[in-house]
């Protein structure tokens, strides 16, 4: 379902994860996996590209929290910085109603979110489109 | 004549051994239509200890939270159960059975070998056992010994694997069905009790475990002694017993804290300080709404779950609006902000977890529509019906679904 052609890398470490159209509790574990091991690798910029997502309980959040988690983890134990990002546009409601807007910056569309120079650390609010 | 005799001879022990086998094969099938743990294993322990003529025969069982095998069932050995042995993995003739995954025969007993003082006092000479496996985790470990000094064979072992593969099977199935009982009780003993009678508010409630699958989702109403009436709705990520008893500490934390303030955001910041203290890892979503003692006044706040969706009379029903707020489990210091909204008399409250309203295939603000649609003054139990007949209608939900309506009766004044 996500396969190698939804990862993409550039030279200067930003890099994307395309997740599919519905995320739940049936492939919400590979999801995790993906987002684990992309998570792993060190990028100046991880996005999480939910553009194409229509659908995503509650096996869904839980993966996007794990990936920040792990991010969290790896920037507070190391000097390197990976700032995650998210785009979302059909599940920007659900995404805004957990909270997790308070945690990762969301953007609507891929090229919006690897355009923008500053990002915004963690916890702060997203920044303006 | 003597060639013969011991043809004869290995014939007749084949033949045993095959009797010995359907002996095994037949314990489980019997024993289970009875579906009574303990009775299964009981009847297993005397089948296999007979079959096999040893002397002692016992199942232990993993408890994955200490990471110990405590014993469970027994025959010849039944001051193990009654003592409430308790076996780490990895030590002892138990514990390496189930850390290697594999039989083990001993024709040695002392205590280099074996850590189960019992055992030892009770004089056993020859001990073997086998793990005990479903879907690919050992979940315990079955042995039989013998007072008398033995080398088991490996047809004997063969038999006792059988036994082990039957008994690991029934276990496995009743373990999950003992799971699923408990979470279902747990569920029923955390309903909501009625209302006091000096709340001028009616409620209707309604709980669908999903998939048949009871979950974490739970609802609350409940008086503070200082008059406000808090209405709570939540929905624990994951399913099964962990999720049922996790909700349940939760729902319990949030009374206490309830006591001490009148302020949702302050009870949900608490809330979290503690979840993340406690049961780290746990995501969970939570909306408390607390109403004045009048009725006048309703405030409200969410961590991360849907917002309510209130009909006022001669109005159509409108999502509330609310700030949304971090879900439970996640950061230190996540920002909790409470809405407050006047109550017009005869207004109808209708809290839900997602379950109601998400589909594959459907846009959130297509199943929030449904809703808003659905919802309407009427007297709760009307309107959960009507909302699980609109919404649901014959599905078989795949999601936990609970609803919980609550309407504040029209003032004196009014009707």
């Amino acid at each position: 379902m996500i396969g190698g052609d939804d990862r993409r890398r550039w030279d200067d470490g930003r890099a994307v994860v395309r997740m599919p159209a519905e995320i739940d509790v049936t492939n919400a574990a590979e999801i995790r996996e993906v987002l684990r091991a992309a998570a792993s690798r060190s990028s100046s910029v991880l996005i999480i590209d939910m553009s194409a997502t229509t659908f995503c309980d509650s096996a869904g959040v839980q993966a996007i929290i794990d990936a920040y988690n792990q991010v969290d983890a790896r920037n507070r134990s190391r000097t390197t910085h990976t700032q995650l990002r998210l785009v979302a546009s059909g599940v920007r409601r659900i995404i805004a109603l957990v909270g997790i807007d308070q945690l990762i910056p969301v953007y609507s569309t891929v090229e919006a979110a690897l355009a923008d120079p500053a990002g915004g650390p963690h916890g702060r609010d997203q920044p303006a489109e | 004549m003597q060639v013969g005799g011991a043809r004869a001879a290995e014939q007749g022990s084949r033949a045993e051994l095959q009797d010995r086998l359907r002996d095994i094969q037949s314990i489980t099938d019997a024993a289970l239509s009875r579906l009574d743990d303990q009775e299964l294993l009981t009847e297993l322990l005397e089948r296999t200890r007979a079959v096999l003529h040893a002397d002692t025969a016992a199942v232990l069982l993993l408890d994955y939270t200490s990471g110990h095998l405590i014993a469970a069932a027994a025959a010849g050995l039944e001051e193990e159960v009654r003592q409430g042995v308790r076996i780490p993995v990895g030590r002892g003739f138990a514990g390496r059975i189930a850390a290697q995954h594999r039989p083990v025969i001993l024709d040695r007993v002392d205590h280099s070998t074996v850590l189960n003082p019992i055992l030892l006092a009770k004089g056993i000479r020859a001990l073997m056992g086998v793990p005990l496996i479903a879907s690919g985790k050992v979940i315990g470990v079955l042995h039989v010994g013998s007072l008398t000094q033995r080398q088991f064979t490996s047809e004997e072992l063969e038999l006792l694997e059988l036994a082990g593969n039957r008994a690991a099977a029934a276990l496995a199935s009743l373990m999950a069905r003992d799971d699923r009982v408990a979470a279902e009780a747990l569920q029923r003993s955390l309903l909501p009790s009625a209302l006091p009678k000096e709340v001028s508010a009616d409620m209707a409630v309604r709980y669908v475990p999903g998939a048949g699958k009871v979950g974490g989702d739970w609802y609350d109403v409940f008086c503070a002694p200082s008059g406000h009436l808090w209405a709570v709705i939540g929905d624990v990520t994951g399913s099964g017993l962990a999720a049922a008893v996790i909700m349940g500490r939760m729902r319990s934390a949030l009374r206490a804290y309830a006591l001490e303030t009148a302020d949702p955001a302050d009870v949900l910041a608490r809330l979290d300080r503690k979840m993340q203290h406690f049961e780290p890892g746990a995501l969970a979503t939570v909306l408390c709404a607390v109403f004045e003692p009048g009725l006048d006044r309703v405030r409200i706040c969410s961590a991360g779950h849907f917002p309510p969706v209130i009909a006022a009379p001669g109005y159509a029903a409108e999502v509330a609006e609310i700030p949304s707020g971090l879900l439970i489990g996640v950061a230190r210091d996540a920002r909790r902000r409470a809405a407050t909204l006047e109550i017009t008399p005869g207004s109808l409250f209708c809290f839900y977890t997602d379950g109601l309203i998400e589909r594959r295939g459907q846009l959130i603000d297509q199943g929030l529509g449904r809703l808003c649609q659905a919802v309407t003054t009427q007297p709760p139990e009307l309107a959960c019906a009507a909302v699980m007949a609109d919404l649901v209608g014959n599905e078989t939900a795949t999601d936990d679904i609970a609803v919980l309506m609550l309407r504040c009766r029209p003032s004196a004044s009014q009707s």
